[in-house]
């Protein structure tokens, strides 16, 4: 792919108010895509924070920090928080900053509900973390919010069902919004099948988006109207019944789980051909399987419900549809090996995240196999193993990719390199630290330590201080990442275009940093 | 190039099932690939990948069906 452009900075139409107005009314992408990148990121410390007082609680056997029921509303708030407020909106982030300049368009096409879309997103953030101080405390029955304990609590339920309401309602805009602009502002001569796999990654996670956002709206709702209107959904004694909200749960959950992976894979495929200087392997078959996982992941919800009451022929279709899940996903990972087979390969950090990512996303991805055989998930369930495999993907696969992404395009976006050392510092210090907290989470799972418990029995001491102190060294790390940002925006050495010599896509062909309106005349795809 | 559009309903049927099928499977081979993005639009790839998934489906149930 190439292109031409005949792009001067110095003429660019930078008409645009500053100070603060300039984020209030913001319609450019790239501002946009920065803000939902810094709001990503503190509620990363903040979900951070939560994780890093779990820790400490479990440093020791017995309860010495927190009281039970705060401890319950840490696991709680960390869940939502990481996951609607720092790992989705970082992939907006990167949506906003990125598809634009990687398809050839000058913006995204609904730059005013882009502006909309995310400043939905801090009130709803206040009122997520402003639960903590209503009467009751904040939500504490675990992230996915089950009835009966959810109709029972106080009113900080409301006001995070209220909160999830809107987080939903900006992703649903972002998707309509990511949708219209790749389906109708790419470049002449960029078809579907030319677009860069982040793209494609986003087309499909964005439809995936607007298919269950809405089934979470629905199944809050339900929850809001029979804990305040009377209404039986999810009450036994009133006739509802309690596993249906699990199954409407999890029919968003489980492709929300996509949602949170599928950009991940995008921001791979798009790393590992520029240090690897070769075209991606198997580019149709990376769009086939992205395709496919999307489509699996709507048929496979009640796996996370193997032991809630199911008869044992929906054991059985829900393990199986599961279990072949493992197919595209190998696909996509033989083609990231594939590409880097004999390419001439330099270990920048955005190639060190990739690799990570493709190592730990992948023993995730085997305990999460594990998981989907019911008679070993019917002894893992509620355990640290569970624990352990889905922060194997979601932090060292979606995390990782996103830091990955940042190294990667940060010198297109402040016109300055990063320091490699301390990138590279951040790197292997997250590497070493992820697993010293996470790889002995199985072990403790296996032997049967339950999740969401403050206070555990004696046998369980020693693992549980070795995660701990990976954990801070985990937490502590990431401040090594604020620095390098921080001092990347400031200054460093001037990015030329192209950045990496490797990178092939449209964004490279732009000025460092890139222009305030990237292309005000289309580029030519060949 | 346009004659090559008119194919039998037979083939064009078979074609969509096979590109849903190797979609499934997360592998496309270039040459098929380039045929399928000449000649299939994208309605027909959708309407086949939910006939896909409903096959798919059915078949599991049927599988699980004759070891329960």
């Amino acid at each position: 792919m190439a292109a031409v452009h005949d792009h001067d900075i110095a003429h660019a139409h930078d008409h645009h108010p500053t100070g603060l107005m300039r984020w209030l009314t913001s319609t450019n992408h790239k501002d946009i895509g920065t803000m939902y990148l810094w709001f990503s990121f503190i509620m990363f410390l903040t979900g951070g924070v939560m994780a890093l007082t779990i820790r400490a609680e479990l440093f020791q056997p017995g309860i010495q920090i927190v009281n039970p029921e705060f401890f319950n509303q840490l696991t709680t708030l960390h869940g939502l928080v990481m996951i609607f407020g720092a790992i989705m909106p970082a992939f907006v982030g990167f949506a906003n900053w990125q598809v634009p300049m990687m398809i050839g368009a000058p913006d995204m096409a609904f730059a005013r509900m882009n502006n909309w879309s995310f400043w939905l997103l801090p009130p709803a953030a206040l009122l997520l973390l402003g639960s903590f101080f209503a009467p009751g405390g904040a939500p504490a029955g675990g992230w996915t919010i089950y009835p009966p304990l959810s109709v029972q609590m106080g009113m900080g339920m409301d006001m995070t069902i209220f909160a999830i309401h809107i987080m939903g309602a900006s992703s649903i805009m972002g998707s309509i919004n990511i949708i219209t602009t790749i389906l109708n502002m790419r470049a002449p001569g960029m078809t579907l099948m030319k677009m860069p796999l982040f793209v494609w990654t986003w087309l499909i996670t964005a439809y995936l988006l607007v298919l269950v956002m809405p089934v979470l709206a629905g199944a809050v709702t339900m929850l809001l109207t029979d804990r305040n209107f009377g209404t039986n959904f999810f009450n036994a004694a009133g006739g509802g019944d309690p596993v249906m909200f699990q199954h409407i749960f999890w029919f968003f959950g489980h492709p929300e789980v996509y949602i949170m992976i599928l950009p991940a894979f995008g921001i791979v495929s798009e790393i590992i051909p520029t240090f690897a200087r070769k075209p991606l392997f198997g580019y149709s078959s990376m769009v086939y399987a992205t395709a496919s996982i999307a489509i699996l992941s709507c048929i496979v919800w009640a796996h996370h419900m193997f032991t809630a009451g199911m008869p044992v022929t929906g054991q059985l279709f829900f393990m199986y549809a599961t279990m072949l899940i493992a197919v595209p996903t190998g696909v996509k990972v033989f083609n990231w090996t594939a590409t880097m087979w004999r390419g001439s390969m330099t270990f920048e950090t955005p190639m060190l995240f990739a690799i990570g990512f493709i190592f730990l996303f992948t023993l995730g991805g085997f305990s999460g196999v594990v998981c989907a055989i019911v008679p070993i998930d019917i002894q893992v369930q509620d355990t640290y193993y569970v624990i352990a495999h889905f922060h194997y993907v979601l932090v060292s696969g979606a995390l990782f990719a996103i830091f990955g992404g940042a190294y990667y395009w940060l010198p297109k976006w402040t016109g300055h390199m990063y320091d490699e050392t301390l990138g590279k510092w951040h790197f292997w210090l997250s590497m070493f630290f992820f697993n010293l907290t996470f790889f002995v989470q199985h072990f403790l799972g296996l032997a049967g330590m339950p999740r969401r418990i403050p206070d555990y029995a004696l046998q369980f001491a020693d693992f549980n201080m070795i995660s701990s102190i990976g954990a801070f060294g985990f937490g502590l790390s990431q401040l090594l990442f604020l620095y390098v940002v921080l001092k990347c925006i400031r200054g460093g050495a001037k990015a030329s275009a192209e950045v990496w010599e490797g990178g092939k896509t449209l964004e490279w062909t732009l000025p460092s940093p890139a222009p305030y309106h990237s292309f005000e005349t289309p580029p030519v795809i060949r | 190039m346009k004659e090559d559009n008119k194919q039998q309903p037979r083939g064009k049927f078979l074609q969509i099932a096979k590109a849903v099928f190797w979609a499934f499977f997360g592998v496309r081979k270039q040459s098929d690939l380039d045929s399928d993005a000449s000649s299939l639009t994208p309605a027909q790839v959708i309407i086949g990948g939910l006939i896909g998934a409903a096959l798919f489906v059915m078949t599991l149930v049927l599988v699980v069906k004759i070891v329960t």
